[in-house]
Parts: C-alpha cells; structure tokens; sequence
C-alpha cells in the first residue's frame, strides 16, 4: 500500500514566452484523493501551470513525475521536448483534461466523443467501452443525450458530457481547466455537482477555477498563484478564511 | 428491347437529326465524359489529401512547391494547360521511342492528367482550408487524451475538414464535369465533342447543343442531389436541434 506511487508530481516548473516569464519554478505534488485548486488572477500563470503538467505546453525547466514516472526530456535547438513522445501520450492518457471550452469533437455524438479515447487511445473494445459510457452519461445526468451532437446541447449539458469523457479514460488525476467559467451562471451548479460527487469518491483532481465556494468545500489543498510565484498555499480554511498575504487578501474581497 | 427500339423508332420517325446513329455518338459522348471526369476527381481527390497536409508544413522545401503547383494550376485557364499537355508532349525528346507514346498519342490521356492535376490543385486549397479552420480546441483535446499525431489526423482532423470542404467539394465537382467540354477542342468525342460533330453534320446549332446542355444539365442535377445528400446525412453535427 505504501508502495503506491504518487498519482503526479511537478517540481520546478518554469516557463517563459519570449521575455515574459510566466511560470517561476513552481511545485506541486498530488496524493491519491486530493484536491488542489489554483487559484489567482487572470494572467498569474495558473491555467499554464495546469497545461504544463499534461505537456499541452512545453516547461523550459523542472520535472514532471507521473505515477513514478519521470517524464524524460531533451534539449533542442529550439528548447526542450520530451525525448519520447510515447512516453508523453502514455502519461497524457493517464492524465484527463477538462477544458474551459468543452472541446467537445464537434463530428461525433456524445457516445461517440466518450468512446473515442478509450477506444482508439486505450485500446479497449468497442463494446466496453459504450457500456461503461453509457454508465458514465447517466453519472453526469445525461443518460438521454447520448446520440446528440455537441452543437445539439447547452453549454452546461457539454461540460458534464465533458467531465464523462475525462472520466473513461479512468484517469489517475483530472486536470480541470477554469471548467466552469464559460457556462451561463445558471448552468454552473449541475457542473459543480458533479464535481464535488467526483472529489466525494476520492478521484484526484487538480483545479483551475474562480468558484471560491467550490475551493472552500472540497479542495485539500488551495494553491494561490501571483505572477508565476506561489504567494500562499495551504488548507481551504487557512488560505481562503485567514489569508497572511496582503494580495490574496484583496483578491478574495467581495468585488461590489 | 426490341420494343424500346421500335418505340424510339416511332418516336424519331419524323425527326431526320436524332437518329439512333446520333444518340449512340451523344450516348458514347456520355460514356467518355464520365468517365474523364470521374478518373480526374477520383485521382485528384487522392492525390491532394497528402498534399493539403503538406501544404500546411512547417518545413519550406515542402509548403512551397505545393503552393508553387496549386498557384500555377489555379491561375491558369484548364485550357492553356490542356493545350501544353496535349500538344507539348510531342515535343519532348524521344518520348515517341518509348513504351510512354502508345498512351500519350491519343488524347484521352493527355486529357485525364491537365484535369486530374487542375482538379487535385482546387482541390488541394479547399482540404486545407477545411483543415486549418479545425477548432484549436478539439486538436488540443485530441493530444491531451493521448492521441498521436497519426490518430489525431485519421479520427479527428481529417473526418472533421471532410465534412466542412463537402460543399466547396460539390462545386468542385459540378466545376470538372462542365469544364470537361473543353475535352472536345483536342478531339476527345465527350459529351460537347459528339454535339459539335452532329451540329457540323446536320448544320442545326440549336438541336445539337440545346440536347447536350440538357444532358449536362440532368448530370449536375445528380451531383447536386448528391451532395444534398450527404451534407444532410455527414453535417447533421452542425446543425442545432429543434425543440
């Protein structure tokens, strides 16, 4: 038991786009069942912290250690890649994403899109993985949805569609990026929903998000990012209800 | 059968121009037609898949030849490059000596490669068009949930940029058939070649050519009704629900 690797493990994560450093050695380590949400304003480097740790963008430094395996990396004139791109798509699977914007695959039906992976990427049969799709749309409340297109549904409908289509891939940590931000407010509670019931039955999950509510309720661990520097970290209730930074102080005031 | 041609018969008895003799050149006509027009997509469409990949390379020495051919072949009459195929062939040293002149000699083939290499240019723009305007977001979720470039391409690129170039495609499509007539001017009896040959023999500008626009005509209704077809069934996705 002791002997379970740590589902995800960064350490140093740097990142720079042309003079502009965006990322200044950041860490973080993901137990089994934790919570991490990141927190910070627009521009504070948390949405490219969460695409770092599944590749989407390439970190000039630090090191990224997926269920004990360390991602291998080599310098190229143009900066540093990953030596093995298989070892990449092997971790990527291990790691779902759920975007701002869905991204659903507009030319597929729901089933379809939720399918797709587990198919093509893990090599499970067809047959498999439909009956543990459909398992999963009625988890997420969209067991009637199942042959529509993306464009058929609303926004709301999508990102639970979405969150299913993370969940197929029975994936050691979840990366959440700002998931509910481009909803209509009145459809963030049915995605939030399904997001405490996920962190409820001890997935590990790392977030990007602005729902403070959601932060304080279910998060282990609250991470507050400031221009690619972590400016406070801790338990919800220390950083969100009693915050020694003068600036996360600001950031959490009542807006109005 | 027999009672189809009497009944033809009947029916072309007062009528001294649409003998069986000119329907069987209008019905050869056809035959060649179809058959030019179909070889050139078919080859051209397989042809410029890769190519629309190429063209979007990141390496110059690929993108530029590809935007070199597509820019030469779009920006110039299907005429000029029929006529330099056709009549420039002869010109190449010792062609005539080889194996490579028992086809060239005779127009068809001439033909069938100034309209594959014309179509597959078209054709090539309108693929990658498709495949660049392929939301960023849904390549990202194809490399985020492990797919390597080959699968990404395969199961989402291509089958997503498909069903967007298919109306493009279409009039593509419609484009070769009509563009086609030109196959005539090099002595290819198509479908425009058996109506100007009835039209010299019988001196009747109006029978001969308003016949042959009408089978043209029943032609790209096909190919639209097509396409109908299978935009109503391949872009159902875009299309919002309705209640």
């Amino acid at each position: 038991m002791a002997d379970t690797p740590i589902p995800l493990e960064v350490r140093d994560i740097t990142k720079r786009f042309g003079n502009t450093e965006v990322l200044k050695g950041l860490s973080l380590q993901a137990q089994k069942g934790d919570v991490i949400t990141l927190i910070g304003a627009s521009g504070s480097g948390k949405s490219t912290f969460l695409r770092c740790m599944n590749l989407l963008e390439q970190p000039d430094q630090g090191e990224l250690i997926v269920h004990g395996e360390s991602i291998r990396f080599k310098e190229t004139k143009k900066g540093r890649e990953p030596a093995d791109w298989k070892q990449v798509v092997n971790m990527r699977a291990k790691l779902a994403m759920v975007f701002q914007s869905f991204n659903l695959w507009a030319h597929m039906t729901l089933l379809e899109n939720i399918i797709e992976a587990p198919v093509h990427v893990l090599g499970k049969s067809k047959q498999e993985a439909t009956e543990h799709a459909r398992q999963l749309l009625e988890r997420v409340g969209l067991g009637d949805r199942a042959d529509y297109y993306p464009a058929q549904m609303s926004g709301g409908q999508q990102q639970r569609g979405a969150i299913a289509r993370a969940l197929a891939m029975d994936p050691e940590v979840m990366l959440f990026d700002e998931p509910t931000s481009a909803l209509d407010p009145e459809l963030v509670g049915d995605v939030l929903k399904v997001m405490r019931d996920l962190a409820e039955e001890g997935r590990t999950m790392i977030v990007v998000t602005h729902e403070m509510a959601f932060a304080r309720d279910v998060s282990t661990q609250v991470i507050y990012l400031h221009q690619g520097q972590v400016e406070e970290a801790g338990a919800p209730d220390q950083v969100l209800g009693n915050p020694s930074s003068e600036r996360l102080k600001q950031f959490l005031a009542p807006k109005h | 059968m027999e009672s189809l041609t009497n009944w033809l018969d009947n029916l072309l008895a007062d009528n001294s121009i649409f003998t069986l003799q000119t329907l069987s050149y209008y019905g050869d006509g056809l035959v060649t037609t179809v058959q030019l027009v179909f070889l050139s997509l078919i080859i051209g469409l397989v042809l410029a898949i890769p190519l629309a990949l190429a063209r979007g390379s990141k390496r110059a020495w690929i993108r530029l030849p590809i935007f070199f051919y597509c820019y030469v072949f779009r920006g110039t009459p299907l005429l000029v490059q029929l006529y330099l195929i056709y009549y420039g062939v002869v010109f190449v040293e010792g062609i005539q000596d080889t194996w490579l002149w028992v086809i060239l000699e005779k127009p068809f083939v001439p033909a069938l490669i100034a309209f594959t290499l014309n179509t597959c240019a078209y054709t090539t723009e309108i693929f990658r068009g498709a495949i660049k305007s392929t939301p960023r977001g849904e390549i990202e979720a194809a490399r985020a949930y492990g797919m390597s470039w080959a699968l990404m391409l395969r199961r989402i690129v291509l089958p997503s940029a498909f069903r967007r170039a298919l109306p493009a495609y279409g009039n593509e499509v419609i484009f070769m058939l009509h563009a086609s007539a030109i196959a005539s001017v090099v002595t290819i009896m198509d479908l425009t070649g058996a109506a100007r040959f009835v039209y010299a023999r019988f001196y009747a500008p109006f029978d001969a050519f308003l016949f042959v626009a009408a089978i043209y005509l029943c032609l790209t209704f096909g190919i639209i009704y097509l396409f109908r077809y299978l935009e109503k069934r391949l872009l159902a996705h875009l299309k919002p629900a309705s209640g």
